[in-house]
Order: structure tokens, then C-alpha cells, then sequence
């Protein structure tokens, strides 16, 4: 029996690694020239889900939305967390679609997905492009779920069936918080970045090299795992979803201008060696050093 | 705690071995290795071989796993050419060795051994699992303790759990050996050090340099004044797609005089043989235009590598007949022309709309090291300690005469051994140092390998002999004309090995491990018969800071190292020898800044040198 | 054109204030003085009324209510139990939507609108760990449209044509908040705008326009002692399963990049490209000889460059950010070392005391935020640099 249902969200994203990544003249992306990618906070989510997998015997099944292609950021995700179902919500009518709209496609298609209510859905930090983290905590706000941000480590008591959760806080201009948090199921955790699963036993971990090896046989033929479904067979309203859907739209794209001028600053040319002295000496003063005169 | 029957230490060739053979057996087992993944911290010159010995039955790494081994393992090529070059400046005589090699061999391949381990691990796992066992990476033991007849193993990374016995395959610089006493860290007289570089090649245009079928490769051995006037010697493998060039010198040599590791490596790559062997087309960026807006730049940066990349990995596709055809029947391409033609025209952008040039360099994928044991002499007698039994370089165990290095079959044998022999002790529930202990020293004693180790087989020396018949006996030194002469006739042979064999190894080595034979008789030997070998073009050999920014690493912010004597002679040549840097001298005190440490424990014998804490460290791609 | 009537429903910008124990986080106060700043030339330009409303959860925090008054907010709507002494996203959320579109509030702070008021005009949240999900679930909640990480504000009446919005047509979308966000290269700025749908096919609205701010743009007012307002109290429903996520432990940490104990800073930026490796080791030396942090900009962070992964993961890491994604220093001395200056960057070094940029190219923006201007490659300039440090240390000693 399974006792434990789990969901992540993912997304394909461009590689902004050098060497793969493509600019038009203007500065924007060259999408047409850049592989995609499963984005780097979504195999982040990937791997905090398959912690449960491995800990819990947790079933797993993994969301996307986005283009037919989409299917290859699916398979990379199961590579990583040996998911035993793949979702691709796929149809025109989604493109352009902002975070509101696209969290109303990811809700309704893990309604669809074959465990049933799901205990904890996981979804990655941000999106490298679209970079708004707004889409995880829209989903979770719009199944019901618990929604806990910025998971750094985890673990779930099954009898009480209870999520207990650290969270990195960082507020700028104060200290650092780690927060631990206990939470019901089902809840929605967006994984931080510098999450990392700890696997303590002997048999932890070689349930883990069983799991990974299987997720690697899976993968080679995930589409035996995959359904896709479009707008219909989701039953979503097309009013809801895509750029009909979506409060907000681009209104324009500059290049940021220059900003004006807050300080005044004295040019020294680098090749005047007598100059870089006087600077140095400068420094000492600013520091509190021992003036030299 | 969690109980397991045996625990392996260390995920090389031998340990891996050791768990494929339990499982065989039908005995669980838990292999625990401190790399990320299983062949990160491997690293081998490398060839591996399997051997039929006349008298006694050595296991080969086929024995292990069986039926698929040849044909599924990510062998690189079966070495069908052997070749030894006498050096002397850009003169070269060469000897073919060929039959050397072959002497009581099944097959010698090359291989590299992350790959390679890779696969082993793969197979291994897969029969552990179903006794219950399997490979755990990333895991650092940092110590054993046995509570009365409770054997419990220590981590940095896990809780502790019990085991009933233990194998000890952790390589040269063994911590096991270290925390259990078992035996003295090895002297420099004891060790090699190997220093080795992979180089990038397409298969086909290596197919044709080297006169090889598609399947063969050669071996190419290097002695002269190639190594600095180290004993030692150079070598330069053919893998797949790639080539393994480097060198080995005796580490009693380096401590009478220090040379950088990657100046001796460097001079094996400057060599004109070698250069020619190496050379491939690469394509240089050109430099920015600085006057551009910066976005223009970064663009045009980003386009740039995008381009080189493509154009390199389709051109090495190309040369691969395996890559080619998939790649047509993928759909992608129609033909071999095709192809091409797109190669062509990738070259063209890069050269007209981004002024990059095609030219003739070598391409270094890795740069590594490591400490190699000459079982001859540090061997260890007793090759366990309580339930723990040592394998392969952990014990000391490798083969050093002459040409012939051999390690991985010889960790491999030990791991079948010591397999069985704790199989033995499950069956019977014993594990008691001489059921196991003395049993499993009996056994490794009975190695053909451990007689390799112990005297000259005459064999061999015949079959070495007759390889090097063409080479003049009149420069070979008046000290060696003797010995030749001897060793030439058939039944004086017989006697003069009977001699040297009583005489033992230890006494004759400081004779024959000479700076005379490894550097002077091969220097005289290039410069009167030797043919001048030229190439044209200056190799861009990479800087050891550049060298060290391309491995892979995942520095453990606690050191592994520490330095126990920051003023003695030893440490301040390790200044010199640490093959990646690491130390410095700073107000007359050695200090150490392991952040590009390859882990190799050319610097153990003075420091406390652990291995790093579980994934972290050097984490070699090539190996 | 069509005027739609239903904006008579909306009124106000509301500002979610986040603090610590009842102490503000700076960019509560900094969004205050954006919004009031913006609210006042509204109100001037529409002839109107509207306020800024401050909603503020927690627990003992009337000084805190009295203070946002101080720092430009008309109101505060607070929200007081322990329950809400930490923030919790579920609770949160909840309360703050309630309150969004609670006609009691309202009539205590804007009488005359009450009785259209149906939700909020604008809402502004903090893009930090906390507002960033804040904001998403509130207007999940609220059903409306939202921008993260904002760095520059403007409410006008814009005439828009769109395919979905307007069917094609042009209609004018009156008082409405152009929401700029920089794209993480520093190149590009990208406006976002929330707006109904007034298609009749798909006709809807969506209000509030909501955006969360990033920290350290904006000025926050200058307290004013003679400032007044409204405090209101919202007695919150909380329900018993609403409480149910339970903060077992807060465990404040340090990071191990510690800006604050060091009187000096020294960030690369891309201008490392040439030979990354090198150069990172003489900016080292150089912090060495000055006993500065290392700090880098953005785009470091995301690992543009194949480096020995030591440095990488020393170097590379977003905890040695400083910027509007990182860290905000005030150091004495901050030297800028092949930096362009993406104003990401500024926002986060502005308050230094001393500011030395050296970087080759006198065009470069951080030329306009910085005091002394080395021109000169950095390979050229750091040697030069730490050899003069070593040599005036040495003359030092020596009169010692």
C-alpha cells in the first residue's frame, strides 16, 4: 500500500549555461537557438521529492505545462525521482499564459493525476527565466493545500500524518532565520535551492541506489509513463487559462536607461604608478590606518 | 544498528571485484566508497589485463563477471601493438615488445577507469541487490571498533553499523590500514608516482596514426632521457576516443632530485613522437572586440562557444564510425557528405563572421595522479589485520619488472581471494585470524602474481630478450654486455635467474633499478641507432593552474591533510613534487592549501592524510 | 472609447508591512515612501483622496502602528493576537484578504468611498522570502494579477490595444500602475501592467494591481514626529484549522560570508571573464592585504564561467551577493573591481562611505556611483595595488 502520495511541478527552461545559451542583438533571449532544459529549482523539487520515495515509499507523479517538448523536461525529472506518472498539459490556448493562469492549468491537472488527493505537491524555488516564484504558492492556494515556502529539509510523521519542515528566512537587513515548522498534509513545498536530502542509514541508502537505477530504466522509456492532455480533455475554462486568463500582460521591454550620476568620481589612469600610490594611501586613511605623509 | 555480513572499503577495481564475487557466492555485502559516484577518485595509467600463467591459476577479471565482460564492458582497445622507443633528444630507437605483452596473456586492454568502474559497480550492484547488499558512494569510514566480537563500522556520513567481517580495498594511501595498524604508510623506495594527462582524439584519425584496426590499439613506452633523468618511463595509450600519455618514476628518484610532476609529464608531451601522436585540429577564439556595447560582447561571446561546441562535437562524431551512423539514422543528417558539409560550413561562420582560427594543437581533457606500489618491495606479508583483509595497492600488491606494470589484475585476483575466504568464514560462522586471517595469506601466497613479486620468471626475461635482439650489445655498458651474454643462452639463463632468485629481489633491485638502465642505456642506445622523428608545431600545454581549473572538485572545507612537520626536509619537497601545488613555503613553514589536492598521497609519509569526507574532493572524469 | 464604470469599485494602495518582533524590515518603510510619494501626485493629478494604507499583522505592535504613521502611512489596519507573532503563510493570507476587501475598515479611513468600495486599487508586498509568497497566495486569493520584483513605479492613463484584453480595440485604462521589472542581466527592463479584461467574450476584472518591491530601491520618508493618521483594528476570524501549521523552533543563523565585521569590500563582476581563475586569486591577495569580504555581482552567481569548482563553490554563491538579490552593504570602503554597475548592483553598495571602481571602461555606469575611478584593466591594476599596499604597510612598520 502506498502511504504517501506525492506531485512535483516542473518547467522547461532555457540553458543559461555558456556554451548553450543564445542573445539576440537586442539583449533578449534567443529562444530558437537556446536548448531547453529542466530547469534547475525544478530538479531541485525533483530531488526533495524523491527523498520521500526513498524514505517513505512515496508514489510520485510529475506535472508540466508547457509545449509538446516539454515531454524531455518530464523525463529528465523522472531520471532524478523515479516518477511513476508523467503530465503534460499541452495546448495552444495556454501559451502567454502569467502565473495566475498557468497555476489554474497545474491544479486541475494534479486533480487528474492517478494517486488521487495528493499528500504533498512539490514545485522548484523560481523559474530561471521567468524568475517570479509566484506559480508555486498560486497552485498550492488554489487546491487548498498548506503552502510552505523555501524547504531546506524535511521529513513526514505518517501517523499523524504531518509534514515537519525547516525554512530558510532571509530578510534583508536582518539575521538569517531557519524556522521549523510542523504542518498537516496535504501541504505545498517549494524547495529551496541549497536543499539537500540526507540519507542517514545503511538502508536508506541502498534503497536509494535501488530507486535511482530504476528511475534510470524508467526513464530510457518514460513515455510509457507520459499522458498528455489539452485544454479539453483537462476540462479547464478556457476563460481561466492562458493569455485570457492572465491579469497581466507585458506591456513594453527597454533597454534600462542610465541611471544619473550619485557620486562624482576622480578618474585615475591606471598606467600613472604615482597615482595608484596616492590611492593606496587613500585607502589607509578610509580604513583607519596610519596616515603617511 | 543496522548488521550487514561483510563491508568492502573502497569502490575501486578490487573492491568492486570483491563484492561481485561475494554476491557470486551468494553473501551480502556493503561496499561503501567516499566518491560521489563509483570511479570518481580512480585513476589508472591503464591497462588491464587477464592472464593464463603456466603454473597456478590466477582469477581474471572475466572469471568475475562472467560471460558479458568483454563484450559489454567500456573496454577502450584491445592493445595488439607494443612498443618500447629508446629516447635521446629527437632521436628515437623503438622495440617492438609486442610478444612481451602477450606472454601469458588472455588479452590486454586499454581502459580508463571511470568509465570502466562505472560498469563494474553497474554489474556488481545489481548481484549484491539480490543478496541484500549493493554500492553505497559518497560515504567516507573513518573508523573501525570491535566490541567484543562486535565488528562496527564508523562514518562521517552514516549511523554506525555492524559487520562480521571486513575487506579493505582502499588503495595505496589505505586509511584502513592506517587506523588499524596493519601496516607502515610505504616508503619512497616502496612507490611510484604516475602522472598522467588524457588527451582528446577522434577515433578515426587515431585509427590512422597508430596502424590500427577499429577495435586494436597500441601501447607506446618510452624510456630515455624522455623522463628527466628519472628512473621511470613514459608511455602513451590508445583509448577509444581519446589517449593516455604520461610517465611513472621511481619516488626514491624524485626525493634525490625533485622535479614538478607536470614538468616530467610535460617533457613526455614534448617529444616529438609524442607531439605527433597528439596533435589534432582545434579551433581558436578570437579576442573580442572591446568596443562593442557590453551586451554586444557577452552575445557575441555566448554565440561564439555555442558555435566551437557544435562544431567539435560533430566533428568527433564524424570520425566515429558508431557516432556516424547513428546520427544518420536518427534522421538528423542524410549522409557522411552531409555532415560534413555542415562541419564545413560551422568552420566557415566561425571563421569569417567570428574570426576564429583552425590550427594544429593537442586538446588535454584531464590531468591526474597517482601513487603506484611496487610489490616487489612493500608487499604486505600478512595481508590482514583481526577480520579485516587487504586487497590490491591497500596491501601493497602491484607488479613492477621492467616494462611490465600490472595492478588491476592483480587487485582483482586478491579480491576473488579474500571473497572467498570470508565466504569460507560465513559458512562456518568463523572468523577467527586463522580460519580467515592466515587462510586468506596462504591464498594470495599461492598467486602466481605473488610469485611476480618475489623472484625473475625466466620466461619472461627469455621472451623480453629475444624482442630486443636487434639492439647493439656493445653499447649496453660493460657491466650489462656480461649479463646479456649470460642471460642470452638458454641454460645459463636457467642458472644465472636460479642465482639472482636466491639472491632475492631486495638485494639485486638497487642493481637493476638504475638511473644506468632506465636512462643511460636507452639514451646510448637512441643516439647510435636511433631515427631522427620531427614535428613542427608548438603544443599549447596548459599551465598546472589551468590544469587544476579543469578537474572537477568539490572542496571539503575541513582539510584532509595536516601538515605534522611544516620545517622538515620531506615537506619542503613536496613544494616541488605535490603534483597540483598544494604547498608553498611561508616564513620558512610548509603550508598546505588543499583546495586542489587530486588526493594522489605523495605528500602521506609526513603528513596525517585522510581522505576527504564523502563526495567531497577531486571527483575525476576520465580517471 | 469606454470609460468602465466599475472603477469607481476601487480605492486606495494598500502596503503589506513586514517586520521582525516588531521592528520593520527596511523595505516595509521604503515601499511606504514609494507609496506615498506616488499617492500624493495621484491625488494632486485626479483631484481625489485616496490613502495609503498600511496592513500590519503581528503581535505588540501598536508602537510599530503608530511609527508606519510617522513614515508616510494615512492608515494602519492591524491585525493583533500571538497567534500572528510570526508570520504564517495560511493565516496570513487569509487575514490580509479580509481585510482587503473589509467595507468597515474602510469607512473608518475613507468615509466618502465606502460605499463603492469593493477591493483595493494597488497593493504592494516586499519581494523577500516572506511577501514573495505573500503576495502570490493573496491574490490567488484575491483573483487578481501581480508583478514581482519591482524597481520603479508609475501610475498613468494608458491607452491600450490588445488582442485578448480589448478585443483589438483601443480603449483608455485610466490610473493605471506600470510595474517595471529588471531582468536579471541588468540589461532590460520589462513593463507589466494588470488590467481588466474588457473583451466581452471573456469580460472580467482584475483588482487589486499588485506588485511585491524589491528591497533597497526605494528611499523610505524621513520620519516625521508631526505626522497623523487612522489606526484601525481588525478583529481577524480565526479558524480553528486555519492554525494548524505549528512554528516549532526559530533558529537565527550566520552566514558564513559575514559582510558587516569587515571595514572593507571588494566584488568582481564579469570583468573576470579574461582569465576568471587568475584574476579571482588576485582579488584574494588583495582582500588578504586589506582584510576585506569578497562580494560579487548577480550574474557571478549563476556560475557563468568554467572555473576550478573550488573557487566556484567559495566564490560562486548567491550568500556573497550584493545587490537587490543579495546583500546590502554599508562598508567604509567598497572597491568594485570589473563591475559595470547594473543598477542591481548599486542598490546593494550604494551606502558605502568610499567607493573605488576599477574597471577599463569609462562609460561604464559604476563610473556615476563611485568616488575614485581607476581606469585600467583589473590584471594591470590589483598587482599594481597590492604592491604599493605591501610597500606602504612596510614603511609603516618600518616607523613604527
Amino acid at each position: 500500500m502506498v502511504s504517501l502520495n506525492t506531485a512535483i511541478v516542473i518547467k522547461l527552461e532555457p540553458d543559461f549555461s555558456e556554451g548553450n545559451v543564445s542573445y539576440n542583438s537586442d539583449g533578449t533571449l534567443n529562444r530558437a537557438e537556446t536548448k531547453s532544459i529542466l530547469g534547475p529549482h525544478s530538479a531541485v523539487a525533483s530531488k526533495a521529492a524523491f527523498y520521500s520515495k526513498v524514505k517513505y515509499g512515496a508514489r510520485i507523479s510529475v506535472g508540466t505545462m508547457g509545449p509538446p517538448i516539454a515531454d524531455y523536461a518530464l523525463q529528465q525529472a523522472q531520471l532524478i525521482c523515479d516518477a511513476d506518472e508523467l503530465h503534460l498539459y499541452s495546448d495552444r490556448i495556454f501559451a502567454g499564459a502569467d502565473t495566475l493562469a498557468t497555476a489554474e492549468v497545474l491544479k486541475t491537472g494534479i486533480g487528474k493525476m492517478e494517486g488521487g488527493k495528493m499528500d504533498i505537491v512539490f514545485s522548484g524555488h523560481r523559474a530561471s527565466d521567468g524568475e517570479t516564484g509566484q506559480t508555486g504558492p498560486q497552485t498550492a492556494w488554489k487546491l487548498g493545500y498548506t503552502f510552505l515556502g523555501n524547504v531546506i529539509d524535511y521529513d513526514i510523521d505518517l501517523e499523524k500524518r504531518t509534514v515537519i519542515a525547516k525554512r530558510l528566512i532571509t530578510l534583508q537587513g536582518f539575521y538569517d532565520i531557519i524556522e521549523e515548522v510542523e504542518a498537516p498534509l496535504p501541504a505545498f513545498i517549494t524547495v529551496d535551492p541549497s536543499y539537500k536530502p540526507a540519507f542517514n542509514t545503511v538502508s536508506q541508502r541502498l534503497a536509494f541506489v535501488k530507486y535511482q537505477k530504476e528511475a534510470n530504466e524508467r526513464a530510457q522509456s518514460y513515455k510509457k509513463y507520459l499522458k498528455v492532455f489539452n485544454a479539453q480533455q483537462l476540462g479547464v475554462d478556457p476563460k481561466f487559462v492562458g493569455l485570457p486568463g492572465s491579469p497581466t500582460i507585458v506591456y513594453k521591454v527597454e533597454k534600462i536607461p542610465k541611471a544619473k550620476a550619485s557620486r562624482k568620481a576622480e578618474v585615475v589612469d591606471a598606467s600613472d604608478r604615482g597615482q595608484i600610490a596616492k590611492v593606496v594611501t587613500r585607502i589607509h586613511e578610509i580604513l583607519g590606518g596610519i596616515v603617511i605623509k | 544498528m543496522e548488521r550487514f555480513d561483510v563491508a568492502i572499503i573502497g569502490g575501486g577495481s578490487a573492491g568492486l571485484a570483491a563484492l561481485k564475487q561475494l554476491s557470486n557466492l551468494e553473501k551480502q555485502a556493503v561496499l561503501i566508497d567516499a566518491g560521489k559516484t563509483i570511479g570518481s577518485k580512480n585513476v589508472s595509467g591503464g591497462i588491464l589485463y587477464s592472464k593464463k600463467p603456466k603454473n597456478g591459476k590466477v582469477y581474471n577479471v572475466e572469471d568475475v563477471y562472467e560471460d558479458g565482460f568483454v563484450s559489454d564492458a567500456p573496454l577502450e582497445r584491445l592493445i595488439t601493438k607494443y612498443i618500447l622507443h629508446a629516447t635521446s633528444k629527437d632521436k628515437i630507437f623503438s622495440i617492438d615488445l609486442t610478444s612481451a605483452h602477450k606472454y601469458q596473456a588472455n588479452f590486454g586492454y586499454s581502459v580508463l577507469l571511470n568509465k570502466l568502474n562505472s560498469w563494474f559497480a553497474k554489474e556488481a550492484a545489481a548481484s549484491a541487490q539480490k543478496q541484500g547488499g549493493g554500492i553505497i558512494p559518497g560515504v567516507h569510514v573513518k573508523s573501525i571498533t570491535w566490541q567484543n566480537d562486535r565488528t562496527i563500522v564508523e562514518t562521517d556520513e552514516l549511523d554506525e553499523f555492524e559487520v562480521k567481517a571486513i575487506i579493505a580495498a582502499d588503495g595505496v594511501n589505505s586509511e584502513i590500514a592506517e587506523i588499524t595498524g596493519a601496516r607502515n604508510k610505504f616508503t619512497t623506495e616502496e612507490l611510484y608516482q604516475g602522472v598522467k594527462v588524457v588527451v582528446k582524439l577522434p577515433e578515426e584519425i587515431m585509427e590512422q596514426r597508430f596502424e590500427i584496426g577499429p577495435n586494436e590499439g597500441a601501447a607506446h613506452l618510452f624510456a630515455g632521457d624522455i623522463t628527466l633523468n628519472h628512473i621511470g618511463g613514459g608511455f602513451v595509450y590508445t583509448n577509444r576516443d581519446t589517449l593516455s600519455a604520461g610517465a611513472v618514476y621511481h619516488y626514491d628518484s624524485l626525493i634525490q632530485k625533485p622535479d614538478e610532476p607536470y614538468t616530467l609529464v610535460n617533457a613526455i608531451l614534448n617529444n616529438p613522437m609524442v607531439k605527433e601522436f597528439i596533435k589534432d585540429e582545434v579551433a581558436v577564439k578570437a579576442d573580442i572586440d572591446k568596443s562593442l556595447p557590453k551586451e554586444e560582447q557577452l552575445r557575441t561571446r555566448f554565440a561564439v562557444s555555442k558555435l566551437v561546441n557544435t562544431w567539435d562535437e560533430l566533428r568527433n562524431v564524424y570520425y566515429s564510425p558508431t557516432g556516424k551512423a547513428k546520427l544518420i539514422e536518427s534522421g538528423k543528417y542524410k549522409s557522411e557528405t552531409e555532415i560534413k558539409s555542415r562541419i564545413d560550413s560551422l568552420s566557415q561562420e566561425l571563421s569569417d563572421k567570428y574570426k576564429a582560427k583552425f590550427v594544429t594543437d593537442y586538446v588535454e581533457l584531464e590531468y591526474s595522479a597517482k601513487l603506484i606500489p611496487d610489490g616487489k618491495r612493500c608487499r604486505m606479508k600478512k595481508p590482514y589485520y583481526k577480520n579485516v583483509l587487504f586487497v590490491g595497492d591497500a596491501a601493497g600488491r602491484g607488479i613492477f619488472v621492467g616494462p611490465r606494470i600490472e595492478g588491476l589484475n592483480v587487485g582483482i585476483d586478491d579480491a576473488v581471494r579474500a571473497a572467498n575466504a570470508v565466504a569460507r568464514s560465513i559458512d562456518r560462522n568463523n572468523f577467527t585470524h586463522n580460519y580467515l586471517g592466515d587462510y586468506y595469506t596462504r591464498f594470495v601466497e599461492d598467486s602466481p602474481y605473488t610469485r611476480d613479486m618475489k623472484e625473475i620468471d625466466k620466461d619472461y626475461l627469455k621472451t623480453f630478450l629475444d624482442a630486443t635482439k636487434d639492439v647493439p650489445k656493445d653499447i649496453v655498458g660493460s657491466r650489462y654486455g656480461m649479463i646479456f651474454r649470460l642471460m642470452s643462452s638458454g641454460t645459463l639463463r636457467g642458472l644465472a635467474v636460479g642465482f639472482a632468485n636466491i639472491l632475492g629481489y631486495d638485494r639485486l633491485l638497487p642493481i637493476v633499478e638504475s638511473v644506468e638502465t632506465y636512462v643511460q642505456v636507452p639514451v646510448e642506445i637512441a643516439e647510435k641507432s636511433g631515427t631522427r622523428v620531427s614535428s613542427t608545431y608548438t603544443p599549447t600545454i596548459p599551465t598546472i593552474a589551468q590544469r587544476i581549473a579543469k578537474l572537477k572538485y568539490d572542496d571539503d572545507n575541513l582539510s584532509h591533510i595536516k601538515v605534522l612537520h611544516p620545517k622538515s626536509e620531506f615537506m619542503k619537497k613536496m613544494v616541488t613534487l605535490c603534483p597540483t601545488r598544494c604547498y608553498s613555503i611561508e616564513n620558512q613553514d610548509v603550508m598546505l592549501q588543499h583546495e586542489g589536492c587530486i588526493e594522489c598521497g605523495t605528500c602521506a609519509k609526513e603528513t596525517e592524510w585522510r581522505h576527504p569526507r564523502g563526495e567531497k574532493g577531486i571527483n575525476f572524469q576520465y580517471g | 472609447m469606454t470609460m468602465i464604470t466599475s472603477e469607481g469599485s476601487y480605492r486606495n494602495l494598500y502596503v503589506i508591512i513586514e517586520h521582525e518582533e516588531g521592528k520593520p524590515i527596511p523595505v516595509s518603510l521604503e515601499m511606504l515612501g514609494e507609496a506615498r510619494r506616488l499617492m500624493d501626485d495621484f491625488n494632486k493629478k485626479y483631484s481625489s483622496n485616496e490613502k495609503v494604507v498600511a496592513i500590519l499583522l503581528g503581535n505588540n505592535i501598536r508602537k510599530l502602528c503608530e511609527e508606519l504613521l510617522l513614515y508616510g502611512a494615512d492608515a494602519v489596519i492591524y491585525a493583533e493576537s500571538p497567534e500572528l507573532q510570526y508570520s504564517r503563510n495560511l493565516i496570513d493570507t487569509k487575514i490580509i484578504s479580509q481585510i482587503a476587501i473589509n467595507k468597515e475598515c474602510v469607512a473608518k479611513i475613507s468615509p466618502d468611498y465606502v460605499e463603492h468600495f469593493k477591493k483595493p486599487r494597488y497593493m504592494f508586498f516586499a519581494a523577500d522570502n516572506i511577501g514573495r509568497h505573500l503576495s502570490s497566495t493573496v491574490l490567488a486569493e484575491l483573483e487578481s494579477g501581480l508583478a514581482s520584483d519591482i524597481n520603479k513605479l508609475v501610475i498613468e492613463d494608458l491607452e491600450i490595444k490588445h488582442e485578448h484584453k480589448t478585443k483589438g480595440q483601443a480603449m483608455t485604462y485610466a490610473k493605471t500602475l506600470e510595474m517595471y521589472r529588471p531582468d536579471f542581466s541588468g540589461f532590460l527592463w520589462t513593463t507589466i501592467l494588470c488590467l481588466d479584461n474588457r473583451n466581452p467574450a471573456i469580460e472580467r476584472e482584475y483588482h487589486p494591481q499588485a506588485c511585491s518591491i524589491i528591497p533597497g530601491v526605494f528611499q523610505p520618508l524621513v520620519r516625521d514626529s508631526t505626522r497623523s493618521g487612522i489606526i484601525v483594528e481588525y478583529i481577524p476570524k480565526l479558524e480553528e484549522q486555519d492554525l494548524n501549521v505549528k512554528i516549532l523552533s526559530r533558529k537565527i543563523i550566520k552566514s558564513a560570508v559575514d559582510f558587516d565585521i569587515h571595514k572593507a569590500i571588494i566584488s568582481f563582476g564579469r570583468g573576470i571573464k579574461d582569465s576568471p581563475e587568475e584574476n579571482i586569486k588576485l582579488i584574494e591577495q588583495l582582500a588578504k592585504e586589506l582584510d576585506a569580504e569578497i562580494g560579487i555581482s548577480l550574474p557571478i552567481s549563476k556560475k557563468p564561467y568554467v572555473v576550478n569548482e573550488t573557487i566556484t563553490s567559495k566564490y560562486m554563491t548567491p550568500d556573497r551577493v550584493i545587490g537587490t538579490s543579495g546583500r546590502k552593504v554599508s562598508p567604509l570602503l567598497y572597491i568594485a573591481v570589473g563591475i559595470s554597475g547594473a543598477m542591481q548592483h548599486i542598490a546593494g553598495m550604494k551606502e558605502s562611505e568610499f567607493v573605488i571602481a576599477i574597471n577599463p571602461d569609462e562609460n561604464s555606469p559604476i563610473k556615476d556611483d563611485c568616488d575614485l575611478f581607476i581606469k585600467g584593466r583589473m590584471e594591470y591594476v590589483v598587482p599594481i595595488l597590492i604592491e604599493e599596499l605591501r610597500k606602504q604597510k612596510l614603511v609603516m612598520e618600518v616607523r613604527k
